[in-house]
């Protein structure tokens, strides 16, 4: 028995197999975001369909969803009844604002009008906003609270149920 | 019987096969039964005969639309062109394992048909250690990435193979590569088990490790190379190696398997290192399987990766179990493999096997924790983070470069204690190929110091080479395996020049809008929509001309594939001795064209160098087992002794 | 419009660098770029990747260069949105630093062990 090679051998297998049982249940897609618990980069953005900006400022005082989507996204089509249901149900407790990202104009009219529209959507032109946010990847939503503060992060299209576990940790204060 | 019925009959069939002949294999090897050796090998050929039908069932169903077969329902698709409904047996994550299982089959019967004569003592524990990992893949057909399953109702048509592997030709050629020279590690891991398990290590069983584990080492080298190459051709971003996880993981095998090559030689002529190189052979292995678990398991990001599955945990237990089962053999036979062989002098040959081996393992060991260590980070914090290129890069250039150096300075030392006038004959004239090679690459417009080394040290290592083939002639078993070295210097020189003197623009054209990047001239002569049976293609016609003199017309395009939302973009290159013009498209509207244009030197060497290294092994492969041993017969004889003594 | 131009890249501090231009502003970009992460690439970085979101992240590394910014600010801005996972190059701090210090360790080792084998199996030659 060569002790060396045994605690030498020993130490790989359990660091190694160690690392990779941890690893399993790991989802390489997902990225906690470091804006959870901090203030919500402010953005003053065009309005799709007329010239008025609008200006993350403007809703302070109000708990805020802000959705990150792009027409060309299948999982954004998903979703966007649950935001819409959801937007039309609580639009004066919360406000909802879309930010469309890497996409054109003309297209995002298209849809809405197809689709319907329950709050303003805001044109994000060569990505600023959706950098500072930290988005990497379509749908993507922020929870920020009356106060500015970002509470939650969501990556992918929300469901009814989980857009309102989120909205419960907005609304309370 | 439904083919989807006879599929997971035969897959029985073989983890039956495989199982009775691994545990009568180990009977046998105890019990040293010639007539228990006979069985052994009948089940092997059992195992792959029923590997093989099942694969061919499969095949059947691909090709005659059987979407009731599960597999084919989630591949297949009557719009896909008939060679990818073939390769689509490896396109998706259950059929890979069965495809797997295949090569596994043939490499299991090929090596038992092959040691039919002598090694009785070995040959039971090395087929039984093959049949074992045969009963693993059986299962993983059988169980958890079963690709016979019986679907109802049957689907009309599926959604076709991932459309990243539809895009390119070499997809036919880069997966079933890798799996030769990851499957066939499984061979050299049952000898060097087998020489465990007997406590020595004959001379003529070495061979038979090295012999293997070359020929995976082959076949591994050109998948590399090929998934390089596909990755260039496809991609769109002008590059051939990301230091994605799953590069790394055919990466870390050929580091383990390149080592170990080495270390036999000295082995082979000295007789030390014996306990070493088993435990590289062990680690090839390993690696290959941590490998199958990179790919397989989801828990990597990568372009190479299949979807979430659930065999990620089966693979683990697989690799846990093969772990501890070779640490264990190892700690309890190492010791009884050593003999007392010596070497005479540091500054020799044998003195730069050593670094070599050192170099190696020490890249293995960089590589795996740059690859692991995200994981490591999110397990002890939680918060994710990177371990990308710039990383990897600034620690494997160095010892790459330190390899290089080594390659020149090894082979040009003499065996042996050599007086420091010989050392000093040796070592002084390539400075010569050194020299001329850093002035071309210099005069070229190398600049980057990285770069300038590497061409200094490859001029030498060539220089070097050469004059040994010469020295030798070309019948020598020398000058074969120096082809290898050839092809690697060429690499590395190759891939010094054409990643640290690439240049690449973004341009926005216009219909009609001309764009210059060196000598070229890109003209953007507009778009063209091809129909094919598959696929929507728009292509962007753009003609290209060098100093003013046109050339041809590149066809970069992006590709709309049926029941695929997004198109996927495939770039198009000009290449030539000297360097590619690479075009890959940003965005594409009818009159506008937002490119990538690249310009890259001497990166087809990389290709061309690399096959070198690959006809290398082949030509030292198809010799071996005529030539006589390099060692003199006294000194087998002296290290039988002492192996047989425990 | 200063003021608004620090709201919309988010970066309250000064730059602590000299202005860039031209080709020099075209090389630092490069550099910078080739070791941010592009989030929606598997492991490509944003000088590498052609996908438009790599290509309005370098656009962003581009303006900050030519404003002045250092490396280590516009990593630290990108960071802020991303957290570490952005950054190629892990950075020499906490648990990382092992990812740096492992293989140096191990070199070490390895050479010691060398060392130690080469001595053993020359003297076996002397005697």
């Amino acid at each position: 028995m060569n002790r060396t090679v045994l605690i030498i051998g020993t130490i790989v297998t359990a660091a190694l197999v160690g690392v990779l049982f941890l690893g399993l249940g790991h989802d390489p897609s997902h990225i906690d975001s470091p804006l959870v618990g901090n203030p919500a980069p402010s953005f003053a953005l065009k309005v799709a369909g007329s010239n008025e900006t609008i200006a993350l400022t403007k809703f302070r005082g109000k708990p805020m969803v802000v959705n990150f989507w792009a027409t060309w996204c299948r999982p954004c089509w998903e979703e966007h009844p649950t935001l819409t249901a959801a937007a039309g149900e609580l639009g004066d407790r919360v406000q909802f604002l879309g930010v469309v990202f890497q996409d054109d104009e003309a297209k995002i009219l298209d849809f809405m009008r197809q689709r319907g529209a329950a709050y303003p959507t805001v044109i994000d032109e060569r990505g600023k906003t959706a950098i500072a946010y930290g988005v990497g990847g379509v749908p993507e939503t922020f929870f920020i609270d009356a106060n500015g503060i970002v509470v939650a992060k969501y990556d992918g299209p929300l469901s009814p149920e989980q857009l309102q576990s989120y909205l419960a940790k907005v609304l309370t204060p | 019987m439904t083919l989807a019925a006879l599929g997971r009959l035969l897959i029985l069939a073989s983890l039956l096969a495989a199982t009775t002949g691994a545990v009568l294999g180990f009977a046998s090897g105890a019990k040293k039964s010639l007539i228990g050796l006979q069985w052994t090998r009948r089940f092997a050929y059992a195992f792959a005969a029923l590997m093989v039908l099942a694969t061919l069932v499969m095949e059947r169903a691909l090709v005659t639309h059987d979407f009731s077969v599960s597999y084919v329902a989630h591949v297949g698709s009557r719009a896909v062109p008939l060679w990818v409904t073939i390769v689509s047996l490896w396109s998706s994550l259950e059929g890979s394992i069965l495809f797997w299982g295949f090569v596994l089959g043939i490499f299991i019967a090929a090596a038992t048909l092959l040691t039919r004569i002598g090694h009785e003592g070995e040959m039971p524990y090395a087929i039984a250690t093959w049949l074992t990992c045969g009963s693993f893949f059986s299962f993983l057909i059988a169980g958890p990435a079963n690709p016979f399953l019986t679907v109802s109702p049957v689907p009309l048509d599926g959604p076709g193979p991932n459309p990243l592997l539809q895009n390119h030709i070499l997809m036919v050629a880069h997966p079933p590569m890798l799996y030769l020279g990851y499957v066939g590690m499984t061979i050299p891991f049952g000898f060097a088990t087998a020489a465990l398990f007997r406590g020595r290590l004959e001379l003529t069983f070495l061979r038979l490790i090295r012999n293997s584990l070359l020929l995976s080492w082959i076949f591994l080298t050109l998948a590399i190379m090929l998934g390089g190459w596909w990755a260039y051709e496809v991609l769109g971003w002008g590059g051939y190696w990301a230091w994605d996880p799953v590069e790394n993981a055919s990466l870390l095998p050929w580091l383990t398997a390149t080592a170990a090559l080495h270390s036999a030689i000295i082995l082979q002529r000295r007789g030390v290192l014996k306990g070493w190189t088993i435990t590289l052979v062990q680690a090839s292995f390993l690696l290959t399987v941590l490998g199958t678990f990179m790919t397989r398991s989801g828990v990597f990001n990568s372009v190479h990766s299949f979807t979430q599955s659930a065999i990620g945990p089966t693979i683990l237990v697989f690799l846990a179990a093969v772990l501890i089962g070779t640490v264990t053999l190892l700690a309890l036979r190492i010791d009884s493999l050593e003999s007392d062989g010596s070497i005479d002098g540091a500054v020799s040959r044998e003195g730069s096997f050593l670094l070599n081996n050192l170099l190696l393992a020490i890249l293995t060991f960089t590589v795996l924790i740059g690859t692991l260590f995200p994981l490591v980070v999110e397990a002890i914090s939680g918060k994710q983070m990177s371990v990308g290129r710039p990383y990897f890069d600034s620690m494997v250039v160095p010892a790459g470069v330190a390899l290089l150096f080594l390659l020149g300075v090894g082979p040009a030392l003499p065996w042996g204690r050599a007086s420091r006038e010989e050392i000093k004959r040796a070592l002084l004239p390539p400075l010569i190929g050194a020299a001329m090679l850093t002035i071309a690459g210099v005069a070229f417009g190398a600049r980057n110091p990285w770069t300038i080394l590497t061409l200094a040290f490859g001029g030498y290592a060539i220089q070097v080479t050469v004059s040994a083939m010469w020295k030798a002639g070309w019948k020598a078993r020398t000058t074969r395996a120096y082809v290898i070295h050839l092809g690697f210097a060429i690499a590395i020189v190759a891939i010094a020049l054409s990643s640290t003197m690439r240049t690449q623009t973004e341009v926005t054209l216009a219909k009609g809008q001309t764009a210059k990047t060196g000598n070229y001239s890109v003209t953007f002569l507009g778009t063209e929509l091809r129909n094919e049976p598959h696929r929507m293609s728009s292509v962007a016609l753009i003609a290209i001309a060098k100093n003013g003199k046109a050339i041809k017309t590149l066809e970069p395009r992006m590709n709309q594939y049926e029941m695929m939302r997004e198109p996927i973009g495939t770039p198009d290159v000009y290449s030539t001795i000297g360097g590619d013009l690479y075009i890959s498209i940003a965005s594409l509207e009818e009159s506008r064209a937002s490119l990538l244009i690249i310009t890259t030197p001497f990166v087809s060497w990389i290709w061309f160098s690399v096959v070198l290294m690959a006809i290398g092994g082949a030509i030292s492969l198809i010799r071996f087992r005529r030539v006589a041993p390099a060692v003199q017969p006294a000194l087998i004889d002296k290290l039988e002794t002492l192996s047989h003594t425990p | 419009m200063i003021l608004t131009l620090i709201l919309l890249i988010g970066i309250a501090e000064p730059p602590h660098g000299t202005p860039l231009q031209g080709g020099e502003l075209e090389r630092r970009t490069q550099a910078i770029a080739s070791e941010i992460r592009c989030p929606v690439c598997q492991g490509l970085s944003i000088a590498d990747s052609p996908s438009e979101m790599a290509v309005n992240m370098k656009a962003e590394v581009r303006d900050l260069v030519a404003r002045g910014y250092t490396q280590e600010q516009i990593d630290r801005h990108f960071e802020r949105s991303y957290g570490q996972f952005v950054l190629l190059r892990p950075k020499f701090r906490g648990v990382n630093t092992l990812v740096w210090i492992l293989p140096i360790a191990a070199l070490a080792a390895g050479a010691f062990l060398v060392l130690l084998t080469l001595r053993k199996l020359t003297k076996g030659a002397l005697s």
